[in-house]
């Protein structure tokens, strides 16, 4: 029932994404650094938490709908440079979305999360914000950095 | 949520680490995936107590194997306080394959982190 319901998620995911103008994915940004950085860590065994597939979201606030505006995977380091553009970067509610079951799955475990959203709001958008995951397969932990 | 009923195999409880006090009378939702029609059904509405708890969160009946969600409205709560946070609210999701036995779904939060974990 987690894989169909994951499958079912992610076809979800994919069928957004094609009716969607203006997604970058994290490659095609040569912009420079983006106010938004993230970073997975995997406390589990003590790496970053590499190739784990994300997405960040804005929350159109007349309609309450989220609007994808990146997806990413994470390099080597568990990081995702260019996120997103300062222009981009508005006051707002955003969402960061961690693939954490397909991650767990690719290293052959399971996990008691198939997937994390972390929603968050923008104030003040000329600050930097770093919005770091610390996951093992029966926890996590975020916390707002800079 | 009745607090008549027998322990709930699902428990949850917050903790307000900013202040370092239970986070109480914050609001809550217990959440189940309808995995065919891909949407989330409400099971339990709630507040947690004075100890930030919240018994009576679903029966071992309705416990049935499936995708779940508990959503906190942890913006609320800390307006309540007087003050902002980063986040509007906390929802966790989590998968329950075996539902004999006990899950214990914490929530450590500050205005500007949470934490969570699988305990029993």
């Amino acid at each position: 029932m987690t894989l169909k319901s994951a499958r079912m998620s992610t076809s979800r995911l994919q069928h957004i994404k094609d009716h969607l103008l203006d997604e970058y994915t994290c490659a095609e940004m040569a912009a420079p650094y983006s106010p938004l950085t993230t970073h997975v860590l995997n406390t589990g065994m003590g790496v970053p938490g590499a190739h784990m597939a994300l997405s960040l979201h804005r929350m159109d606030p007349s309609t309450s709908l989220w609007n994808l505006l990146t997806t990413g995977t994470t390099n080597d380091d568990g990081r995702c440079p260019g996120l997103i553009t300062r222009e981009t970067f508005t006051p707002a509610v955003y969402k960061m979305r961690f693939e954490t079951g397909q991650y767990w799955g690719s290293l052959g475990e399971t996990s008691f999360y198939p997937y994390v959203e972390i929603v968050f709001t923008i104030t003040d958008h000329s600050q930097k914000f770093h919005v770091p995951l610390l996951c093992s397969r029966f926890s996590y932990t975020t916390y707002r950095g800079s | 949520m009745s607090s008549t009923l027998p322990n709930s195999p699902l428990t949850t409880y917050v903790l307000n680490t900013g202040d370092g006090a239970p986070g109480a009378r914050m609001a809550l939702s217990l959440h189940r995936l309808d995995s065919l029609l891909v949407i989330w059904n409400l099971v339990t509405v709630g507040t947690t107590d004075e100890d930030g708890r919240c018994p009576g969160l679903i029966t071992t009946k309705a416990f049935t194997p499936g995708m779940y969600k508990m959503r906190f409205e942890t913006g609320q709560y800390w307006e309540s306080l007087g003050q902002n946070s980063f986040y509007p609210y906390v929802e966790i999701v989590f998968t329950i394959t075996n539902p004999n036995e006990r899950f214990h779904l914490p929530l450590l939060l500050s205005r500007f982190s949470y934490s969570t974990y699988r305990g029993s």
